[in-house]
């Protein structure tokens, strides 16, 4: 990265900023290739988990050190970057980031959202755990859930402290790593099969006005690792208060580490609110014969964005990816997808599917499937489908492949489409109404992803969750 | 007034409220009220003569069409008169407008209307949308039924039921009372009961997607039912089932109009009229023994050129 290119974002930034962030840093000569911007964040983020957490966890210093060594060399992404070439970030660039403090999530009693749930739990609260929230038991034994500062077993502490992350995720992945107060471990031990779903909800509770500029800022970090024959099923659910029309940032970081022929069944429900910035990587490394599915629905923020890795480590692997986002309103849906093949006789299947309804609303995919040379014998398939509900509702959608193994089995389409019209005229030639055919066909469309969540319940909420969504919206037209 | 409206057809209470003339050919009301299936048994003896002369069903006059995208002919003056009761037959080369014809009755957008009229049921058929006329009792089984992912089959079916009931200004059904009231359906076109729960024709075999247009036609009912080769790619149980319920469904006032390329479905069920079409054009019409000569003999022997 050249001085001159990183000169580009400096007009953004008060020069008063450049001269304390300099100070701050302990390597000066790169600090002149920074965006003082980006430092100016990290150091906000540093001070806040520093006056939280004075002696921290080798894990954490060390997750914490080679994330503000990232940063000195990561500017702010501009649409000039590739991978952020149709998604706007300025609405958090020109926030003033306030990490919340831990003090005011703990005296929460009970939660400003209405629905229960009866899986267990751990409930997390702008980025901290809350244990009076959260309900945990009934784990076979070796299974831990919890933060990384409670566990009490050396031997997960040491396999845990292997997957300190050497991933290269981007700006916002090492902002993680620098701002997370502390890691949520979800421990499996070899060939343990947990039976009942565990659900991590997390709530953005302190936000703030719609047209204030300060945006608190909460960084949630979990590692999940299944050892070799290990099962887990995990929901995760990112909401907001009641009122949802605050202001707040959601940055989250999920690493997954599925070991020989163990399998993940990840669900992702993100209903946060429409000023709400949400920035989540999911990272996961599935070795030989492993199996992961992630089903997501995703329908709040203002800016949305959610970016998955998928690493093969192993042959035989089995992935599949199953996503649906709606942009009901004036706000920016993106899925950044990237799955790399490294071994022979990987499986992936992949489904993506939007709705854009609303004039200013805005979704993105960009779906890269790698398939290197030794990945042979892959079979890998990849599928979006977008649906535009309203004039100049607009979707930006990259599918790409690339291959590069000659014994493999890969498909990819895309279709931005409005609905079926055979398919709408064979519910009017049953008597039904074109209205009628036209809300049918939409929640059927939605309906491809939801009915994949593999947990009944939470199939059932995501489909109530659309229906209060799409209703309204589709009666007004 | 649909005639075959299931709400009174298979339930006892709902009888008494119909006049008289009804009780004609429902021979007997306890053996009516058995089973749903007695009627399927049931012969349907074209009794068109029933007292009274049989009332105008539908009048085609010189209709043309055109594909709506290529404004390519198809249909060039058709003249068609039914009444009811009656089942009709239109047989004919590919290519020779049959399925066009059916088509354009229930106001497929595909095809473009360039003259002609279709009146039904003293309506001019053209000036309505094509869910008002499914709910004024037209329904056409379609060739290929397009798959619906994401919609079960008793949602889809719940939702045509309960538009047609708003039309006849009765309560809808939730889904547990339309349960009941599907489920016993099923037997008519000998499916299980999980055939409910699949999605709309997703994965359906031929033979599937041809039993389930037959069960929206018995759960909707239908004045005029159009069968665009209902027994095309059906195997010889497949059509005897299928032809069983449609025979099940016939009654001395509903009509059917059926397109085939052959004659095995005739065995099943009894033409009153077999019309030949061609180039766009009904060109011959007669009785069975049409259909007949033109087993033996090919479309030339009885070409209208």
């Amino acid at each position: 990265m050249s001085i001159s290119t990183l000169n580009s974002y400096l007009p953004h930034v008060r020069l008063p900023s450049r001269r304390r962030t300099t100070t701050t840093t302990s390597n000066r000569v790169l600090a002149t290739l920074s965006d003082p911007h980006v430092l100016r964040l990290a150091e906000t983020l540093e001070d806040s988990i520093s006056a939280a957490s004075p002696l921290p966890l080798p894990y954490l210093q060390k997750l914490r050190d080679t994330s503000s060594q990232t940063l000195l060399s990561t500017p702010w992404p501009s649409r000039k970057d590739e991978p952020f070439r149709f998604t706007d970030t300025s609405f958090i660039k020109n926030a003033d980031i306030q990490p919340v403090p831990f003090s005011s999530t703990q005296s929460l009693s009970s939660l400003p959202v209405s629905e229960d749930t009866l899986l267990p739990n751990l409930t997390v609260v702008d980025g901290y755990v809350v244990d009076s929230l959260s309900q945990l038991s009934e784990f076979p034994d070796g299974v831990f859930v919890g933060l990384l500062s409670n566990l009490n077993s050396e031997s997960i502490m040491k396999r845990v402290s292997e997957y300190v992350s050497d991933f290269q995720g981007d700006l916002f992945w090492s902002l993680n790593g620098v701002g997370a107060p502390d890691v949520i471990v979800v421990y499996v031990p070899e060939g343990c099969k947990v039976e009942k779903p565990l659900c991590l909800r997390f709530v953005s509770v302190n936000g703030s006005d719609k047209d204030s500029k300060s945006l608190p800022i909460s960084n949630p970090r979990i590692l999940v690792l299944v050892e070799k024959g290990g099962e887990i099923s995990i929901v995760e659910e990112y909401s907001g208060g009641d009122e949802n029309d605050k202001s707040y940032w959601t940055n989250s970081v999920l690493e997954v580490v599925i070991g020989d022929g163990a399998k993940v069944r990840h669900s992702y429900i993100q209903t946060q609110s429409l000023n709400a910035a949400h920035v989540k990587w999911t990272s996961v490394r599935q070795d030989s014969k492993s199996a992961y599915e992630l089903t997501e629905v995703s329908t709040g923020g203002k800016l949305s964005r959610h970016n998955v890795h998928v690493q093969q480590v192993g042959p035989d692997t089995s992935t599949e990816l199953s996503t649906f986002h709606l942009s009901i309103g004036d706000q920016l849906q993106d899925l950044h997808s990237k799955l790399v093949l490294d071994h022979p006789r990987g499986f992936s299947r992949q489904i993506h599917k939007c709705i854009v309804a609303h004039s200013l609303g805005q979704a993105v995919f960009d779906g890269n499937v790698q398939v290197n040379r030794d990945a042979q014998q892959t079979d890998a398939g990849q599928l979006t489908r977008s649906l535009l509900l309203e004039p100049r509702a607009t979707v930006n959608i990259k599918p790409n492949l690339q291959i590069i193994a000659d014994d493999v089995k890969c498909s990819h389409g895309a279709a931005i489409s409005d609905l079926e019209q055979n398919q709408l005229f064979y519910f009017q030639a049953r008597g039904i109404d074109i209205a009628a055919a036209r809300r049918a066909l939409i929640f059927s469309f939605a309906a491809e992803v939801i009915e994949r969540f593999p947990e009944k319940s939470v199939q059932k909420k995501a489909e109530g969750l659309i229906t209060k969504l799409l209703i309204p919206k589709l009666l007004s037209r | 007034m649909a005639l075959f409206n299931p709400t009174f057809s298979f339930k006892p209470c709902n009888l008494f409220s119909n006049g008289p003339q009804r009780c004609r050919y429902v021979q007997s009301v306890r053996n009516f009220t058995l089973r749903a299936t007695v009627s399927v048994e049931a012969p349907s003896s074209s009794t068109t003569d029933t007292g009274g002369a049989p009332k105008l069903l539908l009048e085609v006059k010189d209709l043309s069409a055109v594909i709506t995208e290529s404004k390519q002919s198809i249909l060039k003056g058709v003249n068609l008169t039914m009444f009811e009761g009656e089942v009709h037959v239109v047989m004919g080369k590919n290519g020779s407008g049959k399925s066009t014809f059916a088509k354009v009755l229930v106001g497929h957008p595909d095809y473009e209307i360039t003259g002609g009229s279709i009146i039904y049921k003293g309506q001019d058929l053209l000036e309505m949308a094509p869910e008002e006329r499914a709910l004024a009792g037209l329904f056409m089984s379609f060739q290929s039924p397009v798959e619906i992912p994401g919609v079960s089959n008793i949602d889809f079916l719940n939702m045509a039921y309960n538009a047609r009931r708003r039309k006849l200004g009765l309560p809808e059904l939730g889904p547990i009372e339309f349960y009941g009231y599907v489920a016993p359906k099923l037997e008519l076109v000998n499916m299980k009961i999980d055939f409910l729960n699949r999605n709309v024709n997703e994965g359906f075999s031929g033979g599937e997607k041809k039993r389930n247009e037959i069960l929206q036609l018995a759960v909707l009912g239908a004045d005029l039912s159009i069968l665009d080769e209902i027994d095309s790619g059906l195997d010889v149980d497949a059509l005897r089932d299928v032809a069983k319920a449609v025979n099940g469904l016939q009654t001395p006032k509903n009509s059917v109009l059926m397109i085939t390329h052959y004659l095995r479905l005739l065995e099943f069920i009894k033409p009153t009229y077999i019309h030949i079409m061609e180039n766009g054009r009904i060109v011959k019409t007669g009785d069975i023994s049409i259909a007949e000569i033109l087993e033996r003999e090919g479309y030339k022997s009885i070409s209208g050129t």
